[in-house]
């Protein structure tokens, strides 16, 4: 047992998501904050996905589609809220400010895009899911 | 720009599919628990229990004795670019023109030095012996939350590679901006490496505020029924405050450093001159921050001097009340001082005058402890081992430390020394010669068992006296360049002789490089030390490796050794050996369970 430092037998200690949920925070900020695209969508599908794995292995969901999709909703509406800040006032131009996105929209974008794909991606699990994990 | 970003898609594609991947191997080890239903079990190697093997093990650990282990090496790797940073600037300072680097570079390292030294060592080592040692202490299973445990973990290697990235990312330069990063200057510094420092600066933030929460749970909820608050021991009851320090100061950081890559990033004017709060908001949100985070490194070394100090001067920690008392005064105190860091800036000086105040009353909990430290060496039964060697230094420095604190809280004084190396000098005898100190002074003493190895002694006092000189040498040696007038931060010290004294000044640098070299051969015996003993040192297997019996203080700690040693005996000497015929399974379960219930307790 000396031979490994550290070791406890006595009850379960191991779980993939902490890696996970911290990687995928880590990105999402990089991503977000320095507006690259492609790693802040990355990270907040990472974040997303490992926080609704460690909340189903805590056992405090049962349900992961519904628990994807809600969170997947909740980056859905921060996204679109941020790029709604740029619209001016008065008019509804959205497509034009989503078609030249200044530093506020391109992050909003980023972050409504990556929601709307964990939706869904819960949408899918729902349909293609054998069972409930 | 655009075959950039399909590359960076491609990239992050390919490390979802990756995480996907392993996730899903991952799953394969999982299924065979019972709760899962055991599709597994006829392939289940019973030996590795409950827990993986090899790098998936520490990747996916939970276990807080694990997850202390990991703090450590992630920060002893830290400590070592840290110092080596350290190391580089005195070797530039040995001449007045600079040695080896450019003002820029220069710049560079000394920022780097100290974030590196403040978040990536000095919170995670505390962090380390407190996931270790405080749910052993508590007599609780483990943390209240252990995968946010893991989580706090996690997030710290991103954090070390976006504050170092600087450095290695071609085309990105690193921050310059001191590790105190004020405005305007860091709102204006355009390099990109800046705001990835202020990123990963703030996830070690978050990192901090997670395991805060969860010490705080697990030492209010997991105390086992025999440990009440009046038996709480003193390292739990400094994590304790420590941990309520960090939930108020640190996500104030975090706020502060939002808002300051705002300025950067989304053209806000939070600090941004003549506008909102101005330059000087930063100066108040960071000290806000900053003071406490002093007392956030040095209350938890106090306690691991308090814990080790009376155990090799055999008697009970003198005034161990009052000892808690000065922990929680200073811990409230240290809300109340942030204004002394900015007694140059042309604050008020009825506010200058009332955070004088309590800057000096921080005094009088301090000398209580220290007080009570040399009072529990009084007459005791002093064993000079290396941990209490450290012990003994760490006082020693925390006086010399703490004394020059006591004058630089003096308005006057403030102003003829403020931004010298005096204060330079003050904040290292503090944060090398005591903290540091206490932090080998807990490595040393519960080396065997993190490692279930001793340490070799003779590299390990080599260690010592090479680490006091060294520390006194150069720290010293920075007071006296305070009272010549250096001003912090140079690159380079080629003034006008009439200004100062220019040959003093460059031998007084000279004196402190030296020390720093001692320190370096030091630190490298320790690292030698370290590794070397881990992997080929004589297995310790006696329980009670420091005689603490005879004295009534073998605390929970070695307890845990004790039985954690009995076990491994009763299996046969080797748990892998004795499970692998599967057939005394159940019965070498039961066996481990009554030895657990029927284990003595602690002190």
């Amino acid at each position: 047992m000396s031979e490994q430092p550290g070791v406890s037998d006595e009850y379960r200690m191991a779980s993939p998501w902490p890696l996970f949920v911290a990687l995928g925070f880590a990105l999402s900020e990089v991503g977000v904050f320095l507006g690259v695209l492609p790693v802040a969508v990355a990270g907040i599908l990472l974040l997303g996905a490992s926080v609704t794995g460690i909340l189903r292995e805590s056992g405090y969901v049962s349900d992961v589609w519904r628990v994807l999709a809600a969170l997947g909703g909740v980056f859905a509406l921060l996204g679109a809220g941020l790029v709604a800040t740029q619209v001016p006032p008065g008019s509804l131009a959205i497509v034009e400010t989503v078609a030249a996105p200044n530093g506020a929209v391109g992050r909003g974008l980023a972050v409504a895009i990556a929601g709307v794909m964990l939706v869904a991606a819960a949408a899918t699990g729902r349909v293609v899911g054998t069972a409930r994990l | 720009m655009v075959s950039a970003q399909l590359l960076l898609t491609a990239l992050m594609g390919v490390l979802l599919v990756g995480v996907a991947a392993f996730l899903s191997r991952v799953e394969d080890w999982r299924s065979y628990t019972p709760a899962v239903g055991g599709g597994y079990g006829g392939t289940t190697e019973i030996g590795h229990a409950e827990k993986p093997s090899g790098l998936v093990r520490w990747l996916t650990t939970v276990d807080h004795k694990d997850i202390g282990l990991l703090y450590g090496t992630y920060a002893v790797v830290a400590f070592a670019v840290g110092g080596l940073m350290a190391f580089a600037i005195r070797v530039q300072l040995v001449v007045p023109s600079g040695l080896i680097a450019g003002k820029p570079y220069y710049n560079a390292i000394l920022t780097s030095h100290g974030i590196t030294m403040l978040f990536l060592f000095g919170t995670p080592i505390i962090a380390a012996f407190a996931n270790y040692f405080v749910p052993l202490l508590l007599g609780a299973d483990d943390m209240a939350f252990p995968r946010i445990n893991a989580i706090a973990f996690w997030l710290l290697p991103p954090g070390a590679v976006l504050i170092w990235a600087g450095f290695f990312v071609p085309s990105f330069e690193p921050a310059q901006t001191a590790w105190t990063m004020y405005t305007p200057l860091s709102a204006e510094q355009p390099n990109p490496g800046v705001d990835l420092m202020l990123l990963g600066l703030h996830l070690t933030g978050v990192s901090a505020t997670m395991g805060a929460i969860n010490f705080i749970a697990t030492i209010v909820t997991e105390r086992d029924e025999s440990v009440t608050w009046a038996n709480l021991d003193i390292f739990s009851w400094t994590i304790l405050t420590q941990s309520a320090l960090i939930l108020f100061a640190f996500p104030l950081l975090g706020s502060a450093i939002v808002m300051l890559l705002l300025d950067r990033n989304l053209a806000t004017t939070f600090y941004a001159i003549g506008e909102g709060g101005g330059p000087i908001l930063w100066q108040h949100l960071f000290w806000f921050f900053g003071h406490p985070e002093v007392y956030i490194l040095v209350l938890p070394p106090m306690g691991i001097v308090s814990y080790i100090l009376p155990k090799f001067a055999g008697r009970k920690l003198f005034g161990f009340k009052f000892v808690v008392y000065s922990t929680l005064a200073i811990g409230v105190l240290s809300f109340g001082v942030w204004a002394h860091h900015m007694f140059t800036t042309g604050i008020d000086p009825r506010l200058r005058a009332s955070f004088m105040a309590v800057s000096l009353a921080i005094a009088i909990p301090s000398a209580v402890k220290t007080f009570n430290w040399i009072t529990t060496m009084w007459n005791g039964r002093i064993r000079l081992t290396t941990p209490m060697l450290f012990c003994i230094g760490f006082v020693s420095n925390f006086i010399i430390g703490g004394v020059t604190g006591v004058f630089l809280a003096s308005i006057p004084i403030d102003q003829v020394l403020h931004d010298t190396y005096y204060v330079v000098g003050h904040f290292h005898y503090i944060v090398m010669g005591a903290i540091g100190f206490a932090v080998f002074a807990g490595i040393y003493y519960w080396f065997p068992i993190f490692t279930g190895k001793m340490y070799q002694r003779t590299l390990g006092k080599a260690h010592f006296w090479l680490s006091m000189i060294g520390t006194n040498v150069t720290f010293f040696a920075m007071l006296f360049l305070g009272y010549l007038g250096m001003p912090r931060r140079y690159a380079t010290y080629q003034f006008d002789g009439a200004i100062a004294p220019l040959n003093l000044v460059t031998l007084s640098h000279q004196a402190a490089t030296l020390g720093a070299v001692l320190l370096l051969i030091g630190q490298v015996a320790f690292v030698w030390n370290l590794v070397n003993s881990w992997l080929e040192g004589p297995t310790v297997r006696d329980g009670d490796p420091w005689d603490l019996k005879e004295t009534d203080q073998h605390g929970r700690d070695f307890q845990f050794h004790e039985n954690r040693i009995e076990r491994a005996i009763a299996d046969g000497g080797d748990e892998g050996e004795a499970v692998t015929d599967g057939g005394t399974e159940s019965d070498s379960e039961d066996a481990e369970t009554e030895s657990d219930t029927t284990a003595p307790e602690g002190e």
